[in-house]
């Protein structure tokens, strides 16, 4: 029976080490909750955004502050805005430089019935298919709701720039990695709003937190009647529009 | 026996396959990779602590100017904060001390930004038509800092 002993011990064995080794391969930590900065608890926040295009002037503060805060390269937009000038037959849309330097008059051709801009960024979606397609691992969703990049792991393929549906994504030409907005995430655990926010002087973007009870943006979702850009794609977007046209994708 | 041996060489082959790629995966897989999800957690930090915020809002200007800023928050241009014309706080005081003098842009450009008659504004935001409403006023043409020969830009006149 020497032989039946061993063959025990041997599956004994094995089943301690693959036990261990699933441990290992589902990548788990045993250890408590982690944070991204000090004083700061990620799992007690989930952030929103919302626009309220009726009151935008188009003059591309939020741009300027952007580019300046985060460094974002010439010619390249982490928010932009858009313009759209409408009649009932046509329609002119123009972003001359992301709405940088504001906009300039505009000659259409037609005689335009209504006239609107649109601020436009990362929607931060909850279903969001950048992260899906990534095939690194590279894009992310924080606890807090922030949609994010890890350009150490970015290998640059740009499939999350395709996947985007809302364009809000591009190619580094610095680092030829992804980048996006993190609703300046480095402000954010600091307790400051988005740059974005930060400058805005009609107070169009506004930057809320879903878990306190009296947050502007949360009340404003919970009594008004808000949209998000292309809902039939079930991305579940977290930046929310007041004063949305069907003309705006 | 010579079965036992059979059998042994496969484990053994299975085992070395087993110990290659969990070595693999240990030294290749980064640390924080997989806690909260298949990304690496340390980028959170990473991004958290990218950079030191650059613009400070308009309260953090009263610190030092608080006159003007009183004076601005009593006029119309009371939500037009000081960053938003003179650039991010930033550029202009670091841990404290001041490193360069903030920007001062005096040009009708600035001004025409956001009130310049264009196509896209709400209707009741302030708004001109620039060669007409300089015209009207007198002989200044449209050039330079032809807006400040009347309005004051920290406090305007509706």
């Amino acid at each position: 029976m020497d032989d039946g002993s061993t063959r025990r011990e041997f599956i004994q064995g094995a089943i301690k080490l693959g036990g261990g080794a699933l441990v290992l391969l589902s990548g788990t930590s045993l250890a408590g909750e982690e944070h991204p900065a000090e004083r700061y608890d990620w799992a007690a926040h989930r952030y929103a955004y919302l626009i309220d295009t009726t009151k935008c002037i188009g003059c591309g503060s939020c741009v300027r502050a952007c580019a300046a805060e985060n460094d974002v390269p010439d010619g390249f937009f982490r928010t932009w805005i858009e313009r759209y000038v409408l009649s009932a037959e046509a329609s002119h849309v123009d972003s001359p430089n992301g709405g940088k330097d504001g906009f300039p008059p505009v000659e259409t051709g037609f005689l335009p019935t209504k006239s609107f801009f649109v601020p436009k960024m990362c929607n931060h979606c909850k279903e969001t298919p950048c992260i899906q397609v990534c095939p690194v691992g590279a894009s992310y969703r924080t606890k807090d709701g922030v949609v994010m990049v890890d350009g150490d792991r970015c290998i640059g393929c740009g499939y999350c720039v395709q996947a985007c549906p809302y364009g809000s994504r591009f190619l580094s030409p610095r680092t030829h990695t992804a980048e996006k907005c993190t609703w300046c995430y480095h402000r954010v655990v600091e307790g400051l709003k988005p740059a974005c926010v930060t400058v805005c002087p009609t107070g169009t973007r506004m930057f809320g937190d879903m878990m306190r009870e009296d947050d502007p943006v949360r009340l404003a979702l919970e009594h008004e009647r808000v949209a998000v850009m292309q809902g039939h794609l079930l991305t579940e977007p977290q930046c929310f529009y007041i004063g949305l046209d069907r003309e705006v994708r | 026996m010579e079965h036992a041996r059979h059998v042994f060489r496969v484990l053994f082959v299975l085992l070395l396959a087993l110990v290659a790629f969990v070595l693999g995966r240990t030294l290749l897989v980064p640390k924080s990779y997989g806690v909260y999800g298949p990304y690496r957690f340390d980028n959170v930090a990473e991004q958290a602590a990218a950079r030191p915020p650059l613009h400070g809002g308009a309260a953090s200007c009263a610190d030092c100017h608080d006159e003007r800023f009183k004076k601005v928050a009593a006029g119309s241009h009371r939500n037009v904060s000081c960053e938003i014309c003179h650039g991010p706080l930033g550029r202009h005081v670091k841990d404290g001390d001041v490193v360069a003098k903030m920007a001062v842009d005096r040009s009708f450009t600035l001004c025409a930004r956001c009130h310049r008659k264009i196509e896209g504004r709400p209707e009741k935001f302030p708004q001109v038509v620039l060669e007409q409403h300089v015209h009207q006023q007198g002989p200044s043409k449209l050039e330079g800092k032809v807006c400040l020969e009347c309005h004051d830009p920290h406090s305007p006149k509706p």
